[in-house]
């Protein structure tokens, strides 16, 4: 990582009160729970996760789509979590973001070209040369033009995500965060869409947020990974060491559960018991203490850190801690 | 009437030229185009295909869940001990559908019942089926709640579906499919739901309880490594059509048909060993297109206009499925021979 990062993260927090409900409980969805960690130019990093450990809405919050509880999120070296709307708007054009369902994202009355040159037309670029530009990047991402006046519902899911990347790009952004971009897709599908994110990366230097929960593709895509569990960063740093050599319990879990087509050998499973527990009353000390077959006393009663354990590797774990 | 095979098990249930077929606005819909298999006693058999490939059709016809009209059952037959189960009536049907065969689903919250208990649902099969009164129907419900690991079965069993978490509803689903001890579960991505840590428990839950109970299932999944560690057996679909079966071993590791090898290419593989950055990753191999439309009559291969190795011959006629020794069954023109 030379220079100054892209994107600082620094303590990110997104608490959702609860109202008072049917079960008159109060308190907060401590749902991003400090958050940290930056971004290099033409970086990716992947965020991996059970489902409700925070990595979508800490993606969301990134690109303010949801306001942050606490915390910075310096774009560029810009702090941008202060700014009003107007002062934020340049940044927007910066980030993009790509969601699971593209079907979902995509407007139905209007036509595919329209779609893509949306954002063009929202940040004032003339009518003259957004034709242009948008026949440029049907071509990007490998529509044919004649595309351009058909419907979304006429285009296959393969496809249609392939519109939600054109839209993405028509900004020229430097960081687009991409939410289970492929989670929806079949096997031979998502390959085409992982390879079409590799290339634009490759010619247009952009960098990637990539969530998923698919940890084989985040391992293929990713340069560093960070796992979340219940609002928190347990591990983050190079992908190479991380799916090699994890050092958090969670991560040795995680990975140990992913069925895989290659002879088991010597792998042995780390089944987790239960689910994970409820945000709004997560275990005291370590989240993950409940779950963890390497719990100590200190687990239960006090939280890790994450500490630099080296190459800036980051690890949350009494038992990494030296 | 039993077939016997190779490995002298014989086959609970045979599926033989199976053409279930939809009317639809602009012609016929071939879904499911002459499909066989068997599924033998006390295995795990996989079936594997992306979407569209007639996967689940096949299994909902196997209880008659598909309404007709619009589906057709154009020919085929679907033997269970022998006896033709397309031949049945709904009166027969209803005898078999949770009794004899039990099938559960990808997404529990759509399968179970908002307004039911979680412990009416599980002994809802077995009250009808073995007429049991409340009293034995609630111990049953608590019975089989322990048996799929939920902790405080007594107090679950009367909660709703909605205070239970996703795996927990799975395990709920699993309790009443299995509730009236069936000799068939089939599992239609039973997992893709949810997260890898719960889909072990699930998995490892399903065949500890095929073991005790002796059932044989069929697992429908788009999950390859699912597949590679569970099933004894896989079938792999496109477009309505088998293409390829073998040992699971053995397809894994050394797949035939063009499409299986393009799948397991298409897939990116978790690399534990330490090493490899991103940035030396082969690219992924991409299919080209997508799934074809099963509408009107199709000739020749279905996969060949995708396909690497396609030939003049692909385009004129289709493969039969050939036996290359050991079950390992293809149906391609250009896959040499064993």
């Amino acid at each position: 990582m030379a220079g100054a990062p892209l994107l600082d993260v620094r303590d990110l927090k997104k608490y959702f009160p609860l109202k008072r409900g049917v079960f008159r409980e109060r308190g907060d969805v401590r749902a991003v729970d400090g958050v940290s960690f930056a971004l290099a130019h033409g970086e990716t990093i992947g965020i991996v996760g059970e489902s409700g450990c925070g990595k979508s809405t800490a993606a969301k919050v990134i690109m303010r789509l949801i306001e942050p509880t606490a915390g910075q999120v310096r774009f560029d070296g810009v702090e941008v979590t202060a700014m009003t709307k107007a002062q934020f708007r340049p940044y927007r054009r910066r980030m993009q973001i790509l969601f699971q369902d593209p079907y979902a994202s995509l407007n139905p009355r209007m036509s595919a070209g329209a779609i893509v040159g949306e954002p063009l037309r929202n940040f004032g670029v003339p009518a003259s040369e957004r034709t242009a530009r948008v026949e440029q990047l049907f071509d990007r991402i490998g529509l044919h033009r004649e595309a351009m006046r058909k419907y979304a519902h006429e285009f296959s899911g393969g496809q249609q995500q392939r519109l939600g990347i054109a839209r993405a790009l028509a900004l020229e952004p430097q960081l687009i965060i991409c939410d289970e971009p492929v989670s929806a897709l079949d096997v031979s599908i998502q390959a085409q869409i992982i390879n079409l994110l590799v290339d634009l990366q490759q010619d247009l230097g952009i960098s990637y947020i990539f969530v998923a929960h698919d940890l084989a593709v985040v391992q293929h895509i990713s340069d560093r990974v960070a796992v979340m569990y219940l609002g928190r960063l347990v591990e983050i740093g190079d992908g190479s060491r991380l799916f090699g050599q994890p050092l958090h319990p969670y991560t040795r879990a995680l990975l140990s559960a992913v069925p895989r087509t290659t002879a088991m050998g010597e792998r042995r499973r780390i089944v987790l018991k239960g689910d994970v527990p409820s945000p709004v009353s997560p275990p005291p000390g370590c989240h993950f203490h409940p779950r963890c077959p390497d719990a100590m006393e200190r687990c239960r009663r006090q939280a890790p850190e994450l500490r630099d354990v080296g190459e800036s590797y980051r690890v949350a774990c009494w038992l990494h801690a030296a | 009437m039993a077939v016997t095979h190779s490995d002298s098990r014989e086959a609970i249930v045979e599926v033989d030229d199976l053409k279930v077929w939809f009317a639809s606005r602009d012609g016929i819909v071939r879904a499911v185009d002459g499909v066989s298999f068997d599924l033998l006693r006390g295995e795990t058999l996989g079936i594997v295909g992306e979407s569209g490939c007639g996967k689940s059709v096949t299994a909902m016809t196997m209880l008659r869940l598909i309404p007709s009209p619009p589906s057709v059952i154009a020919g085929g037959a679907i033997r269970y001990h022998g006896e033709d189960l397309l031949t049945f009536d709904e009166d027969r049907m209803r005898a078999i559908r949770g009794n004899e065969i039990s099938m559960i689903f990808q997404d529990p919250m759509t399968s179970l019942n908002p307004v039911l208990t979680v412990g009416e649902q599980i002994a809802e099969t077995a009250v009808l089926h073995q007429k049991l009164d409340p009293r034995a129907a609630r111990a049953l419900a608590v019975e089989m709640l322990q048996k799929v690991n939920i902790p405080e079965p007594r107090r679950r069993a009367d909660e709703y579906p909605h205070q239970f978490s996703g795996g927990m509803r799975q395990r709920a689903m699993i309790a009443a499919a299995l509730a009236c001890r069936p000799k068939v579960l089939i599992a239609d991505e039973p997992t893709t739901a949810l997260d890898v840590t719960i889909q072990a428990q699930i998995l490892e839950l399903m065949l500890n309880l095929k073991r005790e109970l002796g059932m044989s299932i069929i697992l429908i999944t788009h999950d390859l490594g699912v597949v590679a560690e569970t099933c004894a057996r896989v079938v792999v679909m496109y477009a309505g059509r088998k293409v390829e079966e073998a040992a699971a071993a053995e397809l894994f590791a050394a797949p035939l048909h063009p499409y299986t090898q393009g799948l397991l290419s298409a897939t990116p593989r978790l690399e534990t060993a330490p090493g490899a950055h991103r940035r030396e990753r082969p690219r992924l191999q991409e299919i080209p297109g997508m799934v074809p439309m099963l509408k009107g009559e199709r000739i020749g291969c279905s996969f060949a206009p995708r396909c690497p190795k396609a030939a003049a011959i692909c385009r004129e006629s289709a493969p039969r499925l050939e036996d290359r020794g050991n079950g390992h069954s293809v149906a391609c023109f250009n896959c040499g021979s064993a």
